[in-house]
């Protein structure tokens, strides 16, 4: 068996070798994240079959849980995980001819570790931990952010990290509370000793975690660093900000409301906190010019869709709100990486220049079609099967609160429809009717991600029983928390 | 007076917390708003700290057998500070070189004054 | 022939067609129409033979069915004729156009669409078929680009909330019944309470009123239908906009049941319905008499003439019913003729559809002519085309029925549309032929052939309704309805007796007593038309063209009260909402102090909810 730790140990390694392999040969250093990224992708898979019937758990330094830190490899663990290499792996293809000005071996180096952190997040089972982990996904991401230098890059990136700072210190005190009442950093022994102690005092360390996690996990009104951070970091890393980081976010939120705190009374909190979220961010996204920022405001509202389904916490809503996750990574991740290089050969962001590239940039386009329909959730492409839990999980509650609330969330999606639309109508169809001049498309290494990422796309939507195995049993771990003690302390 | 005695260490912690915060929500000045941040952190250190400190304790170390467990402090928080000053060294150090950056792009701190990404 | 091959068919021969496509234009060309034929020809062979398959079990552990029966195989042939219909008019009317690939794409894959949502066993599968002939259509309805777009991005709008309702309805089947099998779902909603049927109804008629646009929801279709190429303008109005039609064929005879039906909300909805399609009738028509662009004249046409079919359908008795499903397929035959007869007066005169300017085209393109002439005689309803067939049966149907008023509804929109297509077949054909189209040629085969199969499928229905009344007969049986006594003629049971062979024999007859009047007086004399305006004194020819503003008196005399009010409400509520999104996103408002201070009243916020309420 392999152990998980690997999947954090190695990439870990690779990232603060990559300097190293630049002494050897400059050409070296960016094929080292493609190489690490496959490596943790064909670890997590390998993985899947054994953690469907148990969770693997990793004490380090030899000593039983709770005594230890330790790394849980539950299905949810291993789904993120496998969520995160992928779309790291072909985003590191991506960025192979897409980076070539600047600090390139700092490019490869940070993301490896943004990489390296947000894995960390998803498999550590220490709360402390999660905070490191946590704190390396920011901190290379705030400078992943300014990397391009330029003003906009920069202002975004003071701006992020000064909310970042603010919800790490957040995190961080509620860590610190947590401590303090059980004299233990071990989720699962938190989660087993929440129920001794009052209520009210484990209040406040529950909202300090909500809040510091939710801002990396862009929950409103915690996410103004994001159409920010989003827009003005080179498209390579939008697209992992947007495909990874505010899921990772978000897992963490889950994994401390559901796991550790098993806090079922805010769920209708977090329903109604998504549906906020989710109708600011496509309502903001609307009349956006600037095309990574409808796509950032886009992110928003998707993000809310997954928090909205996750606090209707049925089986369903969890599975449907972890499907959209997947759902989200992969046509965001699309979307951001098609974007990238019409950007480039534009030279603006502004949507309006983007007219007739559905003639120069043919398949760039197509991608970004397919992208945005997979958001709006039309079939047959993979937002359909998760909305399609999604809603079926808020009608299934059976109250005409939640048909409500789900016609609202659905009525975001119109909005959304609306203006992905218009993009794609600027596509192909706005402006004058070119004489078709020479193709510009998007290099090799760009089109081989994108590429895989409209299959993956069409072919998980069209047959989601690839992934509901360890959907289903992922959304089992996260409701069923008992399950989850026992499996870590045994 | 004992009360004072008693919280005297969460009160000082949380003390510098909100003044970090103050600093951060009032100031318009990036470098002060990034002192803010480091005030925050530290009272944040020390209220890591100060859950793990007994009163008259000793080092956690087993050096001489006569000194019982239950004199020692927790060592625990210590070593979480030790990782968290780190972190807070790196997120001030990045913050500072940025903040260099942003003054050469804007040719001001004044973070009121830098809106362009807005909307 | 399983049900799946046709489908496997149908999609994977619109994505080859897009691939050889790069190859060549011809082979493109010909693989289009044949794929499009062949899907006829196969629906043509199913005839009959009624079959339920799964032929799907990947998709979150639902089995996805096709089924076939008469309901389905009824629409399966309009759709599949229409199709290729439309595919043989494209070849030249596309000829030189840009990104043709992707329009026989996406025609095949709109058709695709449509077969799929008819064989669809299952309400899962009729959702995604049903999105994806949406969102092809959408494409379609864009490819003329300028106000082609605004005109895409109102039907895809309204198209996505459609969607959502429908989203909502079947889900919501689904999460009490754990089945969305049509056949194992109906059963389930008939034990029902009525009020949860009603909502269930009134949520999918939101989402088929849209696609069949029925009044308030009517807005996007005169748009889509006049900015969309020709070709797919017939299939527009002809087919896709009836599958909302089909849908609540669907749900109100299939999934509900008649008897239920007719008795929800105290005997009321039905009714309302049948007034909702009253109205759909009288002011779309009156509407389209207004209009100026020839296509958008049919558009609103569409619009009316869906009326006739919910008032039909929505009637309930099997004579309504019958009507309105024979209405239904009567439809695509006369307006698909239309647009396509406009298409070819569009091809030969580089993109002209203002009726102020056309007129005297008769001798240039005499058989387009005559698809005209049979095409409106169709679609107003005269003797001896089917339109006349399925509207008399509505009528009759009302009549027997009781509704007065609801008949008299039906009458005017008649008139409306007697007027509004003569408007139409005089301002492109008759009167003077304008210099400038001197030269016109007549329109090349491959758009005389479908004209001419069309026609010809009018006046057969119209003179044996027997044929396709034989087959709605079967439907509405199995609806639950009494059977009617249909023989070749017509209809011969005694509430509604219909006879083409009278009717045929009277215009005859009628018809040679008038030419002999005719041929018994004197000779008339030809005068040149323009004599004959200005009693004779000089006019000069290039600056007087008397089309222009035809009915001008009655214009002005209706045209305030029949503004699109919904219309405009809609433009009024989406520049609210645009607004409302603009203001929305200044939270974000570029200050981080703001930003930060969101962090701490958020976290205060929670910390006061919890103090005020102790909520946890």
């Amino acid at each position: 068996m392999v152990n998980p730790v690997l999947l954090i140990a190695v990439p870990l390694g690779l990232a603060f070798a990559i300097p190293l392999f630049g002494f050897i040969s400059q050409k070296l250093e960016k094929y080292i994240p493609p190489v690490a990224m496959l490596f943790n992708l064909i670890v997590s898979l390998s993985l899947i079959p054994k953690v469907l019937e148990q969770p693997i758990v990793v004490s380090i330094g030899g000593f039983p849980p709770p005594f230890c830190i330790n790394l849980v490899a539950g299905p949810v663990g291993v789904l993120f995980s496998a969520i995160i290499a992928l779309v790291g792996f072909l985003v590191s293809i991506y960025a192979l001819d897409y980076i070539k000005e600047g600090a390139t071996e700092k490019y490869h180096m940070l993301y490896l570790l943004l990489l390296t952190g947000a894995t960390g997040v998803v498999l550590t089972g220490d709360i402390f931990n999660l905070f490191v982990f946590f704190e390396i996904l920011c901190i290379s991401s705030y400078a992943l952010v300014a990397y391009l230098g330029n003003r906009a890059g920069i202002e975004s990136a003071v701006k992020y990290l000064i909310q970042g700072a603010i919800g790490s210190s957040l995190v961080l005190i509620g860590v610190a509370l947590l401590y303090g009442l059980f004299g233990t950093l071990n989720m699962a022994d938190i989660a087993r000793n929440i129920d001794s102690v009052s209520p009210i005092s484990v209040f406040v360390p529950l909202v300090l975690l909500i809040t510091g996690l939710g801002i990396e996990g862009a929950i409103f009104p915690l996410n103004a660093w994001l159409p920010d951070a989003h827009s003005s970091a080179p498209s390579s890393i939008s697209a992992i900000l947007s495909g990874i980081a505010i899921e990772v976010g978000i897992y963490a939120v889950a994994r401390v409301i559901f796991t550790v705190f098993g806090a079922s009374s805010i769920f209708l909190f977090l329903v109604l906190l998504g549906l906020l979220t989710l109708l600011v961010g496509e309502m903001s996204a609307f009349s956006q010019k600037n095309i990574k920022r409808l796509l950032a405001y886009s992110s928003i509202g998707q993000i809310g869709l997954i928090v909205f389904a996750l606090g209707i916490a049925t089986s369903y809503g969890v599975v449907g709100g972890l499907f959209q996750i997947i759902s989200h990574s992969l046509s965001k991740a699309l979307l951001f990486l098609a974007v990238g290089y019409m950007i480039y050969r534009t030279g603006s962001m502004d949507i309006s220049t983007l007219d007739g590239m559905g003639k120069r940039m043919p398949f760039t386009s197509l991608a970004f079609t397919i992208g945005a329909f997979s958001l709006v959730g039309l079939p047959p492409f993979v937002g359909f099967p998760s909305k399609f839990l999604i809603v079926r999980a808020a009608l299934a509650k059976e109250e005409v609160l939640f048909t409500v609330l789900i016609a609202l969330v659905l009525l975001g999606t119109v909005i959304e429809g609306a203006y992905f639309f218009r993009v794609i109508q600027t596509l192909y169809f706005k402006g004058k009717r070119v004489s078709p001049n020479k193709r510009e498309e998007a290099p090799i290494a760009a089109l081989i991600p994108i590429g895989i990422l409209m299959i993956l796309i069409i072919v998980i939507g069209v047959y989601p029983r690839l992934v509901t195995d360890i959907l289903n049993s992922a959304a089992s771990e996260l409701l069923n928390r008992i399950g989850y003690i026992k499996g870590v302390l045994g | 007076m004992s009360f004072l005695n008693h919280y005297i260490y969460y009160i000082g912690a949380f003390g510098l917390i909100f003044i970090g915060l103050y600093i951060v929500l009032v100031k318009h000045n990036l470098i002060k708003v990034i002192i803010g941040l480091s005030i925050m952190e530290t009272g944040v250190n020390l209220f890591l700290i100060s859950i793990g400190y007994i009163k008259g304790g000793t080092a956690p170390i087993f050096s001489t057998p006569e000194i019982e467990a239950a004199r020692m402090v927790d060592p625990v928080p210590q070593a979480l500070v030790l990782t968290a000053i780190v972190i807070g060294v790196a997120v001030l150090a990045l913050a500072l070189s940025l903040a260099i950056r942003l003054y050469q792009h804007y040719g001001t701190l004044n973070l009121r004054k830098i809106k362009e990404q807005r909307w | 022939m399983s049900l799946e091959l046709l489908l496997i068919i149908a999609f994977g021969g619109a994505f080859l067609t897009y691939l050889l496509g790069k190859l060549s234009s011809g082979v493109r060309n010909f693989f289009a129409v044949f794929i499009s034929c062949a899907l006829a020809a196969i629906v043509a062979y199913l005839y009959g033979k009624p079959s339920e398959e799964t032929f799907y079990l990947g998709f979150l552990g639902l089995p996805l069915l096709l089924r076939l029966n008469m309901l389905s195989w009824f629409f399966a042939i309009a759709i599949a004729v229409v199709g290729a219909l439309s595919i043989i008019f494209s070849l030249s009317y596309m000829k030189g156009r840009e990104k043709t690939d992707f329009y026989y794409l996406m025609m095949l894959l709109v058709n695709a669409g449509m077969l799929g949502i008819v064989l669809s066993g299952d309400l899962v599968s009729f959702y995604i078929f049903w999105e994806i002939m949406s969102w092809s259509a959408f494409l379609l309805i864009s490819y003329n680009r300028g106000p082609a777009l605004a005109a895409g991005m109102k039907y895809i709008i309204m198209s996505i909330v459609g969607s959502v309702a429908m989203l909502i309805g079947m889900l919501s089947l689904y999460a009490n019944y754990g089945t969305l099998s049509i056949s194992e779902v109906a059963p389930f909603v008939a034990s029902a309470s009525s009020g949860y049927i009603l909502f269930i109804l009134i949520v999918f008629s939101i989402a088929f009123g849209i696609k069949n646009a029925v009044l308030p929801f009517h807005t996007w279709l005169p748009d889509a239908h006049s900015e969309a190429p020709s070709p797919f303008s017939a299939v527009l109005s002809g087919i896709l906009v009836r599958m909302g039609m089909y849908g609540f064929l669907l749900f109100f005879f299939v999934i509900v049941g008649s008897k239920l039906f007719l008795g929800l909300g105290r005997d009321n909805f039905h009714y309302i319905l049948a007034w909702i399609g009253a109205i759909n009738i009288v002011i779309p028509t009156f509407i389209a008499m207004l209009q100026n662009d020839s296509k958008r004249l049919l558009a609103w046409h569409g619009v009316g003439q869906g009326g006739y079919m919910v008032l039909g359908v929505a009637l309930g008795t099997s004579l309504g019913v019958t009507g309105g499903t024979f209405h239904i397929v009567n439809h695509p035959s006369y307006i698909a003729l239309l647009f396509l007869v406009v298409g070819a007066v569009e091809y030969r005169t580089k993109g002209i559809r203002d009726l102020n300017s056309l007129g005297g085209l008769i001798k240039r393109m005499p058989i387009t002519f005559i698809g005209a002439l049979v095409g409106a005689c169709g679609l107003i309803g005269l003797p001896l085309t089917n339109g006349f067939v399925s509207k008399w049966l509505i009528y009759k149907s009302l009549i027997l029925q009781g509704h007065p008023f609801l008949a008299f509804a039906a009458l005017i929109g008649t008139w409306g549309t007697i007027l509004s297509l003569y408007k139409f077949l005089h301002n492109m054909f008759l009167g003077q032929l304008p210099e400038k189209y001197r030269n016109v040629e007549k329109a090349p085969f491959n758009m005389q052939f479908p004209i001419i199969i069309l026609s010809l499928i009018i006046i057969l229905f119209g003179i044996l309704p027997g044929i396709p009344l034989k087959v709605i007969n079967s439907i509405t049986t199995s609806f639950g309805l009494e059977s009617l006594n249909i023989n070749i003629w017509g209809i011969a049971s005694e509430t509604g007796a219909l006879n083409t062979i009278n009717i045929f024999a009277a215009i005859l007859a009628v018809g040679l007593i008038v030419w002999l009047i005719f041929r018994a007086g004197p000779k008339a004399a030809p005068i040149a038309q323009d004599d004959n305006y200005a009693a004779g004194a000089y006019v000069p020819k290039e600056k007087y063209h008397y089309t222009v503003d035809f009915y001008n008196p009655l214009y002005r005399m209706i045209s305030p009260y029949l503004r699109d009010f919904i219309d405009e409400f809609y433009m009024k509520l989406a520049r609210g909402t645009q607004k409302l999104c603009g203001g929305i996103r200044h939270v974000y408002t570029g200050d981080v102090g703001h930003y930060v201070m969101y962090i701490v009243l958020f976290l205060a916020s929670l910390i006061f909810v919890q103090i005020k309420w102790g909520i946890w």
